[in-house]
């Protein structure tokens, strides 16, 4: 199977319904599909579910568009020298933002279930956390006998993960420097999987070492090529984090500068063209 | 404030926190931690003895040119040999293979539990706060967890968290002060900061404490200095650590 993946960000972003539940890759301001966040925005979605271990300025954003919904969660922040995600924090705090408070590892076990094909899954700790109580989970004896209780996670799952990887070919492989943080489970939990990425490549660059893909083509199903699409976050080895983009985007609550932020984004610039095999490796 | 050769607020908190770190230990820091990254890279450079180093941007002993302001930065796997990934060090971490570990908080109780989850009602916040990322999981499963604050007051240090984020028991918390360690169970106090008194410290902690054997922090040697010196240069994370909290507190 060899099917082109590639579309324009506009058609990848139009795959993603009302509602949806999406789980974004990477971890605060690193390697985020940010390009693809905001173009959901710019399309108007709404009612999202953000699912994600460790969000940042993907979820402050969507919150600040009133675009998301729900979040599950571990650790909202800007990171580094900031700090706080503030419109998050305001959306959880006048209720226009659902939570469901996870420990990254219990999110990690929620999607496990999934990926294991299991109504639960076992996760170790937890023990006295608040985060049993207001999650409702369970706790069950071994049945093999240890004496020890363990907590298990209900499945979560995904429709979409949507991943910003270094390189993708034409069939939908992706390979990311550097960590993968959880995107190899969110690609593996997901009902469909969704890449945008700094650069295309040819197969023959992901044959000579295979091993070093993260997602292969068959669990892929849109693709696009964007350059700096993890902007203003950072995506190893390209770019490190835009700090003054960042700054400027937490001292002005005004909300034109939501929509000259969108405009002047990297990816704008290229609105309305379609993907382009130029400049393959 | 008190500067060098004394401890600066800021030294003595990045030096109390790489001073919990044993040879051939596997020690962690996680997302949301410049103190405790600084306090590794610190310890890998001026003590006499070899113990892993992972982060949360997968580097294993990785040699960063500098420091960088997020602590799960990229940067933080130059010279890495292997990227162990999320998955991995939560996995090593769930099965008791992580001797030392890095964890936040907002709130932290005499028992060493942790709240980074809201101020008020869980359910209808005062203030919602980040999240306790990894610390649910990692608190009550690490060898040894050690906490730190950059406000040491009553309403950070508490008798009683607003919402028991993560529970098991903080081994360590360091603060700009202070250096707690657990004993029979309760965090007592090992060390203060000879820029403060003992009994300013009892009335800036909300928690009622034990001080056994309490001795003045030990003054940090040249290597320490020199070492916190090539971390930050030009003063940034000393200036952003939030520790100016404190002159704020005092006028």
């Amino acid at each position: 199977m060899n099917r082109e993946k590639l579309v324009s960000l506009q058609e990848l972003a139009a795959m993603i319904p009302d509602g949806a539940r999406l789980a974004l890759g990477g971890s605060f301001l690193h390697r985020g599909p940010f390009a693809l966040v905001r173009e959901l925005i710019r399309q108007g979605r709404r009612g999202l579910e953000i699912i994600k271990q460790s969000p940042g300025y993907d979820l402050d954003l969507l919150c600040r568009c009133g675009v998301a919904a729900k979040a599950s969660c571990g650790i909202v922040a800007l990171e580094g020298p900031f700090g706080i995600a503030p419109w998050y924090r305001k959306a959880v705090e006048e209720g226009n933002l659902t939570l469901e408070e996870h420990s990254c590892a219990t999110l990690a076990a929620g999607l496990r279930a999934v990926v294991f094909g299991v109504p639960f899954q076992p996760v170790a700790g937890l023990h006295g956390s608040d985060l049993a109580r207001v999650n409702h989970w369970a706790c069950l004896p071994d049945p093999y006998g240890s004496g020890r209780d363990t907590w298990v996670i209900p499945p979560v799952r995904p429709d979409f993960a949507v991943i910003h990887a270094a390189e993708v070919t034409a069939a939908g492989d992706a390979r990311v420097w550097g960590t993968p943080n959880w995107d190899r489970l969110m690609t593996r939990a997901a009902e469909s999987v969704l890449i945008t990425a700094e650069r295309l490549v040819q197969d023959s660059f992901f044959s000579e070492r295979p091993e070093l893909t993260l997602v292969p083509r068959f669990l892929t199903r849109g693709a696009a090529v964007v350059p700096h699409g993890a902007w203003p976050g950072s995506c190893t080895p390209f770019y490190g984090v835009d700090y003054p983009a960042l700054e400027e985007y937490l001292r002005r609550p005004e909300e034109t500068f939501v929509r000259a932020h969108l405009a002047h984004a990297p990816e704008a610039a290229t609105q309305g063209t379609v993907a382009t095999r130029e400049g393959q490796t | 404030m008190t500067e060098e050769p004394f401890f600066s607020l800021f030294a003595h908190l990045v030096i109390g926190l790489a001073r919990f770190i044993r040879p051939d230990e596997i020690a962690f820091s996680g997302v949301n931690s410049t103190l405790p990254m600084l306090a590794c890279l610190l310890a890998r450079q001026c003590y006499n003895f070899s113990f892993t180093y992972l982060n949360v941007a997968g580097g294993v002993d990785p040699e960063p040119a500098h420091a960088p302001l997020s602590s799960s930065d990229p940067i933080l796997t130059q010279g890495s040999c292997s990227i162990f990934a999320n998955e991995d060090f939560y996995d090593l971490c769930c099965r008791g293979g992580m001797d030392i570990c890095f964890l936040g908080a907002a709130q932290v109780d005499g028992k060493g539990n942790t709240n980074l989850s809201c101020i008020g009602d869980w359910h209808a916040p005062k203030v919602r706060l980040p999240g306790g990322g990894g610390a649910p999981v990692m608190l009550p499963t690490a060898r040894r967890a050690v906490g730190w604050r950059t406000e040491h007051s009553p309403r950070t240090l508490v008798e009683r968290l607003d919402f028991t984020t993560a529970a098991g028991g903080l081994h360590g918390l360091v603060t700009p002060y202070a250096v707690f360690e657990k004993t029979d169970g309760c965090l007592a106090l090992k060390h203060w900061n000879p820029a403060v008194s003992p009994e300013e410290i009892r009335r800036r902690t909300g928690f009622a404490f034990d001080a056994p054997q309490a001795t003045p922090s030990p003054k940090p040697d040249q290597r320490e200095l020199s070492a916190l010196r090539r971390l930050d240069p030009e003063g940034v994370f000393a200036a952003g650590s939030g520790i100016r909290l404190w002159s704020e507190e005092k006028t």
